[in-house]
Protein backbone atom coordinates (compact mmCIF):
# COMPACT_ATOMS: atom_id res chain seq x y z
CA UNK A 1 0.00 0.00 0.00
CA UNK A 2 2.95 2.52 0.76
CA UNK A 3 4.43 2.04 -2.86
CA UNK A 4 0.81 2.12 -3.63
CA UNK A 5 0.53 5.76 -2.44
CA UNK A 6 4.01 7.13 -2.93
CA UNK A 7 3.49 6.31 -6.72
CA UNK A 8 0.08 8.33 -6.78
CA UNK A 9 1.48 11.06 -4.83
CA UNK A 10 3.93 11.22 -7.29
CA UNK A 11 1.95 11.97 -9.77
CA UNK A 12 2.20 8.07 -11.77
CA UNK A 13 -0.18 5.37 -11.90
CA UNK A 14 0.36 1.38 -11.78
CA UNK A 15 -0.46 0.77 -15.68
CA UNK A 16 -0.14 -3.42 -15.30
CA UNK A 17 1.86 -6.24 -14.16
CA UNK A 18 3.97 -6.92 -16.56
CA UNK A 19 5.89 -10.03 -16.83
CA UNK A 20 9.11 -11.22 -19.68
CA UNK A 21 10.38 -14.72 -19.60
CA UNK A 22 13.11 -16.93 -21.41
CA UNK A 23 14.29 -20.26 -21.52
CA UNK A 24 17.69 -21.17 -22.90
CA UNK A 25 19.80 -23.21 -23.52
CA UNK A 26 23.75 -24.09 -23.28
CA UNK A 27 26.50 -26.80 -23.00
CA UNK A 28 28.39 -25.96 -20.14
CA UNK A 29 31.70 -27.05 -21.14
CA UNK A 30 30.94 -29.73 -23.86
CA UNK A 31 34.06 -29.82 -25.89
CA UNK A 32 35.01 -26.37 -25.04
CA UNK A 33 39.02 -27.01 -23.88
CA UNK A 34 39.11 -30.71 -25.15
CA UNK A 35 39.17 -29.57 -28.86
CA UNK A 36 41.16 -26.59 -27.77
CA UNK A 37 44.19 -29.32 -26.75
CA UNK A 38 42.05 -30.90 -24.38
CA UNK A 39 42.74 -32.00 -20.72
CA UNK A 40 45.40 -34.25 -20.28
CA UNK A 41 46.05 -34.31 -24.09
CA UNK A 42 49.43 -34.51 -25.97
CA UNK A 43 49.89 -30.44 -25.92
CA UNK A 44 48.42 -30.16 -22.19
CA UNK A 45 46.03 -27.65 -21.39
CA UNK A 46 44.97 -24.92 -24.44
CA UNK A 47 44.01 -21.75 -22.22
CA UNK A 48 41.33 -20.03 -24.21
CA UNK A 49 42.54 -16.37 -25.06
CA UNK A 50 39.69 -14.04 -27.01
CA UNK A 51 40.29 -10.30 -27.60
CA UNK A 52 39.98 -8.66 -24.25
CA UNK A 53 39.13 -11.83 -22.29
CA UNK A 54 40.88 -12.42 -18.68
CA UNK A 55 43.21 -15.45 -18.85
CA UNK A 56 46.33 -16.56 -16.53
CA UNK A 57 48.39 -19.54 -16.33
CA UNK A 58 50.79 -20.21 -14.43
CA UNK A 59 53.98 -22.46 -15.02
CA UNK A 60 54.83 -26.12 -12.67
CA UNK A 61 57.66 -24.89 -10.17
CA UNK A 62 59.44 -28.07 -10.60
CA UNK A 63 60.83 -26.95 -14.34
CA UNK A 64 59.82 -29.43 -17.34
CA UNK A 65 58.31 -32.72 -16.64
CA UNK A 66 55.78 -33.29 -19.80
CA UNK A 67 53.84 -30.84 -21.35
CA UNK A 68 50.97 -31.49 -19.16
CA UNK A 69 52.52 -31.09 -16.36
CA UNK A 70 54.38 -27.64 -17.98
CA UNK A 71 51.46 -25.37 -17.52
CA UNK A 72 49.84 -26.81 -14.45
CA UNK A 73 47.03 -24.37 -13.90
CA UNK A 74 45.12 -21.19 -15.68
CA UNK A 75 42.71 -19.36 -15.00
CA UNK A 76 40.16 -18.14 -17.95
CA UNK A 77 37.20 -16.47 -18.70
CA UNK A 78 34.22 -18.09 -20.51
CA UNK A 79 33.14 -15.25 -22.47
CA UNK A 80 30.61 -17.97 -24.67
CA UNK A 81 28.71 -18.22 -21.34
CA UNK A 82 28.46 -14.80 -20.56
CA UNK A 83 26.98 -13.93 -23.56
CA UNK A 84 24.07 -16.67 -23.77
CA UNK A 85 23.16 -15.61 -20.11
CA UNK A 86 22.99 -11.82 -21.16
CA UNK A 87 21.18 -13.16 -24.39
CA UNK A 88 18.34 -14.97 -22.05
CA UNK A 89 18.19 -12.19 -19.56
CA UNK A 90 18.21 -9.56 -22.52
CA UNK A 91 14.97 -11.54 -24.19
CA UNK A 92 13.04 -11.44 -21.24
CA UNK A 93 13.79 -8.49 -20.32
CA UNK A 94 12.98 -6.76 -24.06
CA UNK A 95 9.62 -8.83 -23.38
CA UNK A 96 8.87 -7.14 -20.56
CA UNK A 97 9.33 -3.87 -21.92
CA UNK A 98 7.15 -4.63 -24.65
CA UNK A 99 4.17 -5.27 -22.28
CA UNK A 100 4.74 -2.41 -20.93
CA UNK A 101 5.02 -0.36 -24.07
CA UNK A 102 1.49 -2.06 -24.99
CA UNK A 103 0.23 -0.94 -21.34
CA UNK A 104 0.82 2.72 -22.20
CA UNK A 105 3.46 2.97 -19.46
CA UNK A 106 6.41 5.89 -18.98
CA UNK A 107 8.54 2.88 -17.02
CA UNK A 108 8.37 -0.20 -14.60
CA UNK A 109 9.20 -0.21 -11.21
CA UNK A 110 9.34 -3.30 -8.39
CA UNK A 111 11.33 -5.15 -10.96
CA UNK A 112 12.09 -8.71 -9.63
CA UNK A 113 13.87 -10.83 -11.76
CA UNK A 114 14.82 -14.52 -11.62
CA UNK A 115 16.56 -17.54 -13.22
CA UNK A 116 16.49 -21.08 -12.45
CA UNK A 117 17.46 -24.21 -14.01
CA UNK A 118 14.44 -26.54 -15.79
CA UNK A 119 16.80 -29.49 -16.69
CA UNK A 120 20.05 -30.26 -14.86
CA UNK A 121 22.28 -27.41 -15.76
CA UNK A 122 21.58 -27.29 -19.32
CA UNK A 123 18.36 -25.26 -19.54
CA UNK A 124 17.54 -21.66 -17.87
CA UNK A 125 14.92 -20.39 -17.86
CA UNK A 126 14.77 -15.91 -17.01
CA UNK A 127 11.89 -14.55 -15.88
CA UNK A 128 11.11 -10.84 -15.14
CA UNK A 129 8.71 -8.94 -13.78
CA UNK A 130 7.05 -5.37 -12.34
CA UNK A 131 4.56 -3.21 -12.18
CA UNK A 132 4.37 -0.69 -15.01
CA UNK A 133 3.52 2.93 -14.27
CA UNK A 134 2.56 5.98 -16.19
CA UNK A 135 2.21 9.58 -15.64
CA UNK A 136 -1.48 10.21 -14.34
CA UNK A 137 -1.26 13.76 -14.81
CA UNK A 138 -0.36 13.98 -18.58
CA UNK A 139 -0.23 11.87 -22.02
CA UNK A 140 2.57 10.12 -22.42
CA UNK A 141 5.42 11.48 -23.95
CA UNK A 142 7.45 10.11 -26.54
CA UNK A 143 9.73 6.86 -24.48
CA UNK A 144 10.79 3.35 -25.50
CA UNK A 145 7.99 2.37 -22.83
CA UNK A 146 4.73 3.67 -23.41
CA UNK A 147 2.31 5.27 -26.26
CA UNK A 148 -0.64 2.92 -25.93
CA UNK A 149 -3.77 2.79 -24.15
CA UNK A 150 -4.27 1.46 -20.58
CA UNK A 151 -4.86 -2.08 -20.62
CA UNK A 152 -4.63 -3.24 -17.09
CA UNK A 153 -4.70 -1.49 -13.81
CA UNK A 154 -3.18 -2.75 -10.37
CA UNK A 155 -1.50 -2.28 -7.45
CA UNK A 156 1.42 -4.89 -7.05
CA UNK A 157 4.50 -3.23 -6.78
CA UNK A 158 6.90 -6.32 -7.40
CA UNK A 159 9.79 -6.17 -5.08
CA UNK A 160 8.42 -2.76 -3.40
CA UNK A 161 10.45 -0.59 -1.70
CA UNK A 162 11.27 2.04 -4.52
CA UNK A 163 8.17 3.98 -4.43
CA UNK A 164 8.63 5.26 -0.30
CA UNK A 165 12.02 6.51 -1.01
CA UNK A 166 11.09 8.73 -3.72
CA UNK A 167 8.13 10.36 -2.17
CA UNK A 168 9.28 13.96 -2.19
CA UNK A 169 11.74 13.54 0.85
CA UNK A 170 14.58 13.34 -1.53
CA UNK A 171 13.97 14.86 -4.96
CA UNK A 172 17.26 16.09 -5.69
CA UNK A 173 18.49 12.89 -7.52
CA UNK A 174 15.48 12.76 -10.19
CA UNK A 175 12.60 10.33 -9.44
CA UNK A 176 11.93 9.80 -12.91
CA UNK A 177 15.52 8.35 -13.12
CA UNK A 178 14.63 5.77 -10.48
CA UNK A 179 11.67 5.09 -11.35
CA UNK A 180 12.23 4.55 -15.30
CA UNK A 181 15.07 2.87 -15.59
CA UNK A 182 15.99 -0.99 -14.50
CA UNK A 183 18.44 -3.25 -12.77
CA UNK A 184 20.80 -4.35 -14.93
CA UNK A 185 22.47 -7.46 -14.85
CA UNK A 186 25.71 -6.92 -16.63
CA UNK A 187 28.72 -9.60 -15.59
CA UNK A 188 29.32 -12.76 -15.69
CA UNK A 189 32.43 -14.56 -15.22
CA UNK A 190 33.47 -18.17 -15.52
CA UNK A 191 36.68 -19.21 -15.06
CA UNK A 192 38.70 -22.28 -14.56
CA UNK A 193 41.23 -23.19 -12.05
CA UNK A 194 42.20 -26.54 -11.63
CA UNK A 195 42.74 -27.40 -8.08
CA UNK A 196 45.18 -30.59 -8.96
CA UNK A 197 48.09 -30.73 -9.99
CA UNK A 198 51.94 -30.37 -8.51
CA UNK A 199 52.38 -27.70 -5.38
CA UNK A 200 55.40 -25.90 -4.50
CA UNK A 201 54.96 -28.19 -1.24
CA UNK A 202 54.45 -26.30 1.92
CA UNK A 203 53.97 -27.78 5.58
CA UNK A 204 51.41 -24.41 7.25
CA UNK A 205 48.96 -22.21 5.72
CA UNK A 206 50.00 -20.28 2.97
CA UNK A 207 48.47 -17.67 0.51
CA UNK A 208 46.42 -19.72 -2.57
CA UNK A 209 47.08 -16.73 -5.24
CA UNK A 210 45.87 -18.54 -7.97
CA UNK A 211 42.77 -18.94 -6.06
CA UNK A 212 42.70 -15.39 -4.77
CA UNK A 213 43.17 -13.89 -8.58
CA UNK A 214 40.31 -16.21 -10.06
CA UNK A 215 37.77 -15.08 -6.93
CA UNK A 216 38.80 -11.71 -7.37
CA UNK A 217 38.80 -11.84 -11.00
CA UNK A 218 35.26 -12.51 -11.22
CA UNK A 219 33.84 -9.56 -9.62
CA UNK A 220 36.48 -6.98 -10.98
CA UNK A 221 34.96 -8.32 -14.50
CA UNK A 222 31.74 -8.03 -13.60
CA UNK A 223 31.95 -5.08 -12.16
CA UNK A 224 33.53 -3.70 -15.69
CA UNK A 225 31.34 -5.11 -17.97
CA UNK A 226 29.08 -2.82 -15.93
CA UNK A 227 30.68 0.14 -16.52
CA UNK A 228 30.78 -0.54 -20.12
CA UNK A 229 27.26 -0.59 -20.30
CA UNK A 230 26.21 2.49 -18.20
CA UNK A 231 28.97 4.75 -19.28
CA UNK A 232 28.16 8.19 -17.78
CA UNK A 233 25.34 6.80 -15.76
CA UNK A 234 26.02 5.44 -12.22
CA UNK A 235 24.59 2.09 -10.42
CA UNK A 236 23.40 2.12 -7.15
CA UNK A 237 21.98 -0.56 -4.84
CA UNK A 238 24.29 -3.35 -6.54
CA UNK A 239 23.78 -6.87 -5.44
CA UNK A 240 26.51 -9.49 -5.85
CA UNK A 241 25.85 -13.48 -6.57
CA UNK A 242 28.97 -15.32 -6.39
CA UNK A 243 28.30 -19.18 -7.25
CA UNK A 244 31.03 -21.82 -6.96
CA UNK A 245 30.84 -25.32 -8.07
CA UNK A 246 32.99 -27.98 -8.90
CA UNK A 247 33.44 -29.09 -12.74
CA UNK A 248 35.33 -31.95 -12.71
CA UNK A 249 39.31 -32.99 -12.65
CA UNK A 250 39.59 -30.31 -9.82
CA UNK A 251 38.39 -27.62 -11.81
CA UNK A 252 36.04 -25.09 -10.15
CA UNK A 253 33.87 -22.54 -11.98
CA UNK A 254 32.86 -19.24 -9.99
CA UNK A 255 30.23 -16.76 -11.49
CA UNK A 256 29.80 -13.90 -10.64
CA UNK A 257 26.28 -11.59 -11.11
CA UNK A 258 26.21 -8.02 -10.36
CA UNK A 259 22.68 -6.22 -10.96
CA UNK A 260 21.64 -2.90 -9.93
CA UNK A 261 19.64 0.25 -10.46
CA UNK A 262 20.80 2.34 -13.28
CA UNK A 263 20.65 6.03 -12.52
CA UNK A 264 21.26 9.09 -14.65
CA UNK A 265 22.09 12.67 -12.66
CA UNK A 266 19.44 15.58 -14.75
CA UNK A 267 20.70 18.09 -12.15
CA UNK A 268 23.41 18.91 -9.57
CA UNK A 269 22.52 18.13 -6.26
CA UNK A 270 21.02 20.78 -4.23
CA UNK A 271 22.48 21.59 -0.87
CA UNK A 272 20.92 19.03 1.57
CA UNK A 273 20.31 19.27 5.11
CA UNK A 274 21.59 16.85 8.13
CA UNK A 275 19.01 14.37 8.62
CA UNK A 276 17.16 13.95 11.83
CA UNK A 277 18.23 10.84 13.61
CA UNK A 278 15.05 9.08 14.95
CA UNK A 279 13.94 6.06 16.79
CA UNK A 280 11.47 4.12 15.63
CA UNK A 281 8.85 3.08 18.52
CA UNK A 282 8.03 -0.22 17.37
CA UNK B 1 9.56 22.61 -17.37
CA UNK B 2 9.23 20.60 -14.09
CA UNK B 3 11.45 18.46 -12.09
CA UNK B 4 9.47 15.34 -13.87
CA UNK B 5 9.44 16.65 -16.90
CA UNK B 6 13.45 17.34 -16.87
CA UNK B 7 14.08 14.01 -15.85
CA UNK B 8 12.24 12.24 -18.78
CA UNK B 9 14.05 14.68 -21.11
CA UNK B 10 17.40 13.10 -19.53
CA UNK B 11 16.31 9.79 -19.68
CA UNK B 12 15.50 9.91 -23.65
CA UNK B 13 18.90 12.43 -24.19
CA UNK B 14 17.14 15.19 -25.17
CA UNK B 15 17.79 17.07 -21.75
CA UNK B 16 20.64 18.35 -20.13
CA UNK B 17 22.57 16.44 -17.59
CA UNK B 18 25.58 17.93 -15.26
CA UNK B 19 29.21 16.90 -16.75
CA UNK B 20 30.04 14.41 -15.03
CA UNK B 21 32.97 11.31 -15.49
CA UNK B 22 32.88 8.21 -14.88
CA UNK B 23 30.10 6.54 -13.87
CA UNK B 24 29.79 5.84 -9.92
CA UNK B 25 28.76 2.15 -9.09
CA UNK B 26 27.75 1.27 -5.28
CA UNK B 27 25.93 -1.33 -3.52
CA UNK B 28 24.22 1.84 -1.47
CA UNK B 29 20.46 2.31 -1.18
CA UNK B 30 19.77 6.14 -2.65
CA UNK B 31 18.64 7.02 1.05
CA UNK B 32 21.83 6.41 2.23
CA UNK B 33 23.88 7.72 -1.28
CA UNK B 34 21.35 11.25 -0.09
CA UNK B 35 22.90 10.63 3.64
CA UNK B 36 26.57 11.04 2.22
CA UNK B 37 25.78 14.00 0.60
CA UNK B 38 24.22 15.41 3.82
CA UNK B 39 27.26 15.23 5.49
CA UNK B 40 29.46 16.29 2.08
CA UNK B 41 30.44 12.68 0.98
CA UNK B 42 29.87 11.16 -2.29
CA UNK B 43 30.07 7.17 -2.71
CA UNK B 44 33.08 6.36 -5.59
CA UNK B 45 32.87 2.95 -6.82
CA UNK B 46 32.25 -0.83 -5.69
CA UNK B 47 35.58 -2.39 -4.08
CA UNK B 48 36.62 -5.77 -3.16
CA UNK B 49 39.25 -8.09 -1.93
CA UNK B 50 39.57 -11.49 -1.58
CA UNK B 51 41.81 -13.81 -0.43
CA UNK B 52 42.24 -17.76 -0.22
CA UNK B 53 44.99 -19.30 2.16
CA UNK B 54 45.52 -23.05 2.38
CA UNK B 55 45.22 -25.25 5.24
CA UNK B 56 47.54 -28.37 5.42
CA UNK B 57 46.19 -31.69 5.18
CA UNK B 58 45.29 -33.27 8.08
CA UNK B 59 45.28 -30.56 10.33
CA UNK B 60 41.25 -31.27 11.78
CA UNK B 61 41.82 -34.85 11.81
CA UNK B 62 45.13 -35.40 13.77
CA UNK B 63 45.43 -33.24 16.89
CA UNK B 64 43.11 -31.50 19.83
CA UNK B 65 42.94 -28.05 20.98
CA UNK B 66 43.41 -24.98 18.50
CA UNK B 67 44.44 -25.53 15.12
CA UNK B 68 46.87 -22.65 14.72
CA UNK B 69 47.12 -23.35 11.22
CA UNK B 70 43.31 -22.35 10.63
CA UNK B 71 43.51 -19.45 12.64
CA UNK B 72 46.95 -17.84 11.22
CA UNK B 73 45.37 -19.06 7.79
CA UNK B 74 42.48 -16.83 8.66
CA UNK B 75 44.41 -14.01 10.10
CA UNK B 76 46.69 -13.84 6.89
CA UNK B 77 43.45 -14.05 4.45
CA UNK B 78 41.73 -11.27 6.37
CA UNK B 79 45.20 -9.02 6.20
CA UNK B 80 45.16 -9.50 2.54
CA UNK B 81 42.13 -9.12 1.64
CA UNK B 82 42.00 -5.85 3.79
CA UNK B 83 45.34 -4.73 2.10
CA UNK B 84 43.75 -5.58 -1.22
CA UNK B 85 40.26 -3.85 -0.57
CA UNK B 86 42.52 -0.81 0.73
CA UNK B 87 44.14 -0.44 -2.56
CA UNK B 88 41.70 -0.67 -4.87
CA UNK B 89 39.54 1.95 -2.48
CA UNK B 90 43.11 4.42 -3.22
CA UNK B 91 43.13 3.29 -6.87
CA UNK B 92 39.28 4.17 -7.26
CA UNK B 93 40.34 7.54 -5.65
CA UNK B 94 38.23 6.96 -2.38
CA UNK B 95 39.13 7.69 0.96
CA UNK B 96 37.18 5.03 3.15
CA UNK B 97 35.27 1.96 2.40
CA UNK B 98 32.13 1.65 4.01
CA UNK B 99 29.04 -0.69 4.43
CA UNK B 100 31.75 -3.52 3.81
CA UNK B 101 30.19 -7.18 3.86
CA UNK B 102 32.38 -9.82 4.86
CA UNK B 103 32.26 -13.28 3.62
CA UNK B 104 33.85 -16.25 4.92
CA UNK B 105 34.00 -19.99 3.82
CA UNK B 106 36.10 -22.28 6.04
CA UNK B 107 36.63 -26.04 4.16
CA UNK B 108 38.81 -28.67 5.35
CA UNK B 109 41.83 -27.67 3.12
CA UNK B 110 40.86 -23.76 2.66
CA UNK B 111 39.88 -20.68 4.06
CA UNK B 112 38.73 -17.92 1.57
CA UNK B 113 37.34 -14.62 2.50
CA UNK B 114 35.45 -11.87 0.73
CA UNK B 115 34.87 -8.30 1.49
CA UNK B 116 33.20 -6.03 -0.41
CA UNK B 117 32.04 -2.28 -0.65
CA UNK B 118 31.59 0.49 -1.72
CA UNK B 119 34.26 3.70 -1.72
CA UNK B 120 33.39 6.89 -0.67
CA UNK B 121 35.11 10.55 -0.62
CA UNK B 122 34.73 13.92 0.65
CA UNK B 123 32.38 15.87 -2.53
CA UNK B 124 34.82 16.91 -4.78
CA UNK B 125 38.26 15.78 -3.08
CA UNK B 126 40.41 15.05 -6.17
CA UNK B 127 43.23 13.54 -3.84
CA UNK B 128 42.09 11.61 -0.79
CA UNK B 129 44.33 10.17 1.44
CA UNK B 130 43.33 6.65 2.43
CA UNK B 131 41.26 6.82 5.79
CA UNK B 132 39.43 3.82 6.98
CA UNK B 133 37.79 0.68 6.26
CA UNK B 134 34.16 -0.12 7.56
CA UNK B 135 31.62 -2.69 7.75
CA UNK B 136 29.48 -0.02 9.04
CA UNK B 137 26.17 0.70 7.00
CA UNK B 138 26.46 4.42 5.58
CA UNK B 139 23.78 5.45 8.32
CA UNK B 140 25.71 4.10 11.06
CA UNK B 141 28.58 5.59 9.65
CA UNK B 142 26.62 8.86 9.30
CA UNK B 143 26.13 8.83 13.03
CA UNK B 144 29.17 7.59 13.96
CA UNK B 145 31.08 10.57 12.75
CA UNK B 146 27.97 13.26 13.80
CA UNK B 147 28.81 11.37 17.09
CA UNK B 148 32.23 12.60 17.09
CA UNK B 149 33.96 8.99 16.63
CA UNK B 150 35.63 8.08 13.34
CA UNK B 151 36.05 3.95 12.10
CA UNK B 152 39.40 3.32 11.77
CA UNK B 153 39.28 -0.73 9.87
CA UNK B 154 38.19 -3.88 10.38
CA UNK B 155 39.36 -5.44 13.68
CA UNK B 156 39.35 -9.37 13.24
CA UNK B 157 39.95 -12.52 15.16
CA UNK B 158 39.14 -15.81 14.59
CA UNK B 159 39.83 -19.38 16.30
CA UNK B 160 39.41 -23.00 15.32
CA UNK B 161 39.40 -25.65 17.97
CA UNK B 162 39.17 -29.27 18.19
CA UNK B 163 37.60 -30.75 21.25
CA UNK B 164 39.24 -34.09 22.53
CA UNK B 165 36.70 -36.99 22.28
CA UNK B 166 35.43 -38.59 25.48
CA UNK B 167 36.83 -41.44 26.38
CA UNK B 168 34.87 -45.30 26.45
CA UNK B 169 34.12 -45.11 30.11
CA UNK B 170 32.85 -41.26 29.72
CA UNK B 171 30.36 -42.06 26.65
CA UNK B 172 29.11 -45.44 28.09
CA UNK B 173 28.39 -43.41 31.48
CA UNK B 174 26.70 -40.55 29.89
CA UNK B 175 24.52 -42.61 27.36
CA UNK B 176 20.98 -42.17 27.82
CA UNK B 177 21.34 -38.66 30.39
CA UNK B 178 20.73 -35.29 29.85
CA UNK B 179 23.85 -34.15 30.66
CA UNK B 180 26.44 -31.29 29.38
CA UNK B 181 29.51 -32.04 27.28
CA UNK B 182 32.36 -30.68 29.06
CA UNK B 183 34.89 -31.12 26.05
CA UNK B 184 32.23 -29.50 23.44
CA UNK B 185 31.96 -26.33 25.63
CA UNK B 186 35.24 -25.82 27.03
CA UNK B 187 36.41 -26.09 23.53
CA UNK B 188 33.91 -23.21 22.47
CA UNK B 189 34.91 -21.18 25.09
CA UNK B 190 38.34 -21.70 24.46
CA UNK B 191 37.35 -20.83 20.71
CA UNK B 192 35.98 -17.20 21.80
CA UNK B 193 38.72 -16.20 24.50
CA UNK B 194 41.24 -16.41 21.78
CA UNK B 195 38.89 -15.19 18.63
CA UNK B 196 38.00 -11.98 21.14
CA UNK B 197 41.49 -11.49 22.56
CA UNK B 198 42.78 -11.61 18.99
CA UNK B 199 39.97 -8.82 17.82
CA UNK B 200 41.00 -7.10 20.31
CA UNK B 201 44.92 -6.91 19.93
CA UNK B 202 43.51 -5.97 16.28
CA UNK B 203 41.91 -2.70 17.33
CA UNK B 204 44.59 -2.09 20.07
CA UNK B 205 47.26 -2.27 17.04
CA UNK B 206 44.82 0.63 15.34
CA UNK B 207 45.02 2.92 18.03
CA UNK B 208 41.40 2.26 18.35
CA UNK B 209 39.33 3.27 21.59
CA UNK B 210 36.77 0.33 20.76
CA UNK B 211 35.40 -2.02 18.24
CA UNK B 212 31.69 -1.46 17.78
CA UNK B 213 28.99 -3.20 15.60
CA UNK B 214 31.04 -6.98 16.15
CA UNK B 215 29.33 -9.66 14.10
CA UNK B 216 29.76 -13.05 15.53
CA UNK B 217 30.30 -16.12 14.04
CA UNK B 218 30.53 -19.15 16.39
CA UNK B 219 29.57 -23.40 16.73
CA UNK B 220 30.66 -26.16 15.01
CA UNK B 221 32.07 -26.28 11.41
CA UNK B 222 29.70 -27.99 9.19
CA UNK B 223 31.42 -31.12 8.41
CA UNK B 224 32.97 -31.77 12.03
CA UNK B 225 30.95 -31.13 15.02
CA UNK B 226 34.54 -31.76 16.86
CA UNK B 227 35.81 -28.54 15.57
CA UNK B 228 34.41 -25.11 17.37
CA UNK B 229 34.93 -22.12 15.63
CA UNK B 230 34.49 -18.29 16.77
CA UNK B 231 35.15 -15.74 14.20
CA UNK B 232 34.31 -12.21 15.63
CA UNK B 233 34.39 -9.30 13.24
CA UNK B 234 33.61 -5.56 13.58
CA UNK B 235 34.61 -1.72 13.08
CA UNK B 236 37.75 -0.23 15.67
CA UNK B 237 36.21 2.80 16.53
CA UNK B 238 38.19 6.34 17.61
CA UNK B 239 37.38 9.42 19.63
CA UNK B 240 38.17 12.27 17.14
CA UNK B 241 36.76 15.43 18.56
CA UNK B 242 37.90 14.79 22.23
CA UNK B 243 34.72 13.84 23.78
CA UNK B 244 31.54 11.86 22.57
CA UNK B 245 28.89 14.23 21.22
CA UNK B 246 25.24 13.25 22.33
CA UNK B 247 22.48 12.44 19.40
CA UNK B 248 19.15 13.44 20.36
CA UNK B 249 17.28 11.18 17.90
CA UNK B 250 13.27 12.08 17.84
CA UNK B 251 10.61 9.56 18.83
CA UNK B 252 8.57 8.80 15.67
CA UNK B 253 5.69 6.03 15.63
CA UNK B 254 5.34 4.07 12.63
CA UNK B 255 2.00 4.03 10.95
CA UNK B 256 2.25 1.11 8.54
CA UNK B 257 2.88 -1.83 10.89
CA UNK B 258 1.64 -5.11 9.92
CA UNK B 259 -2.14 -5.34 11.15
CA UNK B 260 -2.35 -8.00 13.62
CA UNK B 261 -4.28 -10.66 12.43
CA UNK B 262 -6.50 -13.34 14.50
CA UNK B 263 -7.44 -16.87 13.40
CA UNK B 264 -11.73 -16.60 13.33
CA UNK B 265 -11.63 -20.76 13.97
CA UNK B 266 -10.16 -20.43 17.37
CA UNK B 267 -12.98 -17.56 18.71
CA UNK B 268 -15.62 -20.78 17.83
CA UNK B 269 -13.78 -23.29 19.52
CA UNK B 270 -13.15 -21.04 22.45
CA UNK B 271 -9.71 -20.63 21.75
CA UNK B 272 -7.94 -23.87 21.85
Amino acid sequence: MADFASCLSLGMEPAGFVQGFAVMQWSWYSGYYRTAGGFGGMGGWTVPRGQGQYAEEWRCPHGFVGAEHRTYGFNAEQAWLEKSWAEGWGLAYRRMVEEAAEAGAHGVIGIVDDMHYLTGGQTAEFRISGTAVRGARRRAAPHPVHDAPVRATTDQAAGGGVCPGVGGRHPELGADDRLLHHPLPVGRHRGSVPATGCRAGSPGSTPSPRSTRHSGAARHLAREHIRQQIGTDSLHGATFEQFEHEVGEGDMAIQCLVKGTRVRQFKDFDPLPDADPVVRLT
Amino acid sequence: MTEMQQAMAALQGTGTTPHRGRGTTSDLSIDEILLLHSMGWEPVDLVFGVSWWSIPWGVWQWQTGEIAEASTAFAGAMDEASGLLREECARTGGSGVVGVEIGIRVSSHHIDLTLSGTAVRRVGDTKPSFEFISDLSARDFVLLTRAGWWPLGLAAGASFVVAPRRSARQWAAQKGQNVELPNLTEALYLAREKAMERMQQSGLGMQAEGVVDVKLREGPLGYNARVMQFVAVGTAVHLRDGAHRSVQPSMVVSLDDRVRQFDVKKLRSGGN
